[in-house]
């Protein structure tokens, strides 16, 4: 397959809404102000924006057609709306390959959803219904048995993810000890409570164009495995393997080691960001989530989009970075992976 | 404001063809069932009428286990443990439940399918995964 002569696009406009733990505003009120705070940033208007790519995902929003209720804040009416019931970063994608196509101008991408309406754990609910789902496999079990396979030739996995999760969870603000995340009760074991980044409600947006701005968005792949974690080799994220080899090519990077001046995975329990660094061929002196990653609030769908928000604004204020990868990944066992390349102008 | 609702919406999940075949040989005759990928030579369980791994069409069902290997376990917060086993014969692992034992187990272990007395067709059929040498290991 020969790699496509892609240019750079440009992130006109970030904004975010959240993350909050409980946000007791209405999905709209939530996604409007992601939304307004993104065109703000690109300095323009609705009517600035040729079409939107929105991602949200129907269970988490107890509607059957979860973006009925946000097209009129998104400022789809009488506009093209796609919408992707996946990860934000995904509807980023989307909207940069209608930029690549020539098809718009300014795309704006939105994603968001707000978990604390609904039960704790809804994804049993997103797992094949003859195999999986009668005997009670999650997303959860499915991370807790990609965690086993990984502890199983690394004795001091469990210790290193304590430590790891405990770091992140501070640099978002929440100042944790390795002995809490420890001592925390198993949710799925080796996995515990703290090791894992708290849901959060929230919205994210981004306002992607084919003009200038100070972050170019230079390359991005994407992939899916098997579903069933049956089906797979657990040691390894091999969908982002290939959605790397993807962005790379486009981007035209050939030694990821020393090429990102940090990284932004979208990593729900820390044995993730293992499997992240190895995919992606990122090197040990990478910085890795300099400000908690989703350590600060997780926000289901919106989780990859806030990867990329972040990355944004880590390039605006430290233009030496000079490339940033933001991650989005869904599914159980991260079945679906999502990759993006920033770079300052 | 908040508005409460609780969703009950009744569905009927179509198994397929093999799926049904497999779930079938697990009520009526205690069997596990995979399936050959004649294009990427991967014997597939449980058996379905695709390959997971090249998506090509899976020949007639074979006979697999009912004896395998620990790939992976999980412990959940409800008590149960969740498994990856590599029954003999297939080479990718079944995704069920471990059943007594001490709650000790080890990567490579032996175990065999214990099956329940009344059978539904359904993959809860095998209660779960019991150690090949009894209780415990
Ligand atoms: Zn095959």
């Amino acid at each position: 397959m020969s790699t496509p002569d892609l240019a750079p696009l440009g992130v006109a406009g970030v904004g975010r809404s959240g993350p909050r733990i409980s946000d007791p505003r209405s999905i709209p009120e939530i996604v409007l102000e992601a939304v307004e705070s993104a065109l703000a940033d690109a300095t323009c208007g609705y009517d600035d924006v040729d079409a939107v790519v929105t991602a949200s995902v129907d269970l988490f929003d107890g509607l059957t057609a979860s973006n009925i209720a946000v097209t009129e804040v998104v400022g789809a009416v009488m506009r093209p709306e796609t919408r992707i019931a996946g990860d934000g970063l995904l509807a980023a994608i989307h909207a940069a390959c209608q930029l690549w196509a020539g098809a718009y101008e300014t795309v704006l991408v939105v994603a968001h959803s707000k978990p604390s309406m609904a039960p704790a754990d809804l994804t049993p609910w997103a797992m094949d219904p003859i195999h999986l789902q009668p005997l009670g496999a999650s997303f959860t079990a499915c991370a807790g048995l990609q965690a086993r396979v990984l502890t199983l030739d690394d004795p001091d996995a469990e210790g290193r993810w304590a430590e790891r999760a405990a770091r992140l969870s501070t640099l978002a603000g929440r100042p944790t000890s390795p002995a809490e995340v420890s001592a925390s009760s198993v949710v799925a074991s080796p996995l515990r409570e703290r090791m894992r980044a708290p849901l959060a409600d929230g919205a994210y947006a981004a306002v992607l164009s084919r003009g200038e701005a100070s972050v170019l968005l230079r390359g991005a792949g994407h992939d899916l495995c098997a579903h069933s974690p049956g089906d797979r080799d657990l040691r390894h994220w091999d969908g982002l393997t290939r959605a790397a080899g993807r962005a790379y090519a486009v981007a035209g990077i050939d030694d990821p080691a020393d090429a990102f001046g940090c990284v932004e995975p979208a990593c729900l329990y820390p044995h993730e960001e293992d499997l992240f660094t190895a995919a992606t061929g990122t090197g040990p002196d990478t910085p890795v989530s300099p400000t908690g990653g989703l350590f600060g609030g997780a926000v289901p769908v919106g989780a990859g989009l806030s990867r990329l928000v972040e990355a944004t604004r880590a390039l605006r204020a430290e233009p030496s970075l000079r490339r940033v990868l933001a991650h989005g990944t869904w599914g159980p066992a991260g079945q679906g992976q999502a990759l993006t390349i920033l770079e300052a102008a | 404001m908040i508005r409460t609702e609780s969703i009950h919406i009744p569905f009927t999940y179509a198994a397929g063809g093999t799926s049904s075949i497999f779930l079938a040989a697990l009520r009526d005759e205690a069997r596990i069932l995979a399936t050959p990928c004649p294009a990427c030579d991967t014997v597939i369980c449980p058996a379905r009428s695709s390959c997971p791994a090249c998506g090509g069409p899976t020949a007639t069902p074979v006979d697999v286990g009912p004896a395998g290997t620990l790939v992976s376990w999980t412990e959940l917060a409800d008590g149960t443990t969740l498994a990856l086993v590599r029954l003999d014969g297939a080479d990718t692992s079944l995704v069920h439940r471990l059943a007594g034992g001490d709650g000790t187990w080890v990567a490579g272990q032996r175990l065999r399918a214990r099956f329940g007395e009344s059978r539904t067709g359904a993959i809860t059929d095998i209660v779960g995964f019991e150690s090949e040498n009894g209780a415990g290991r």
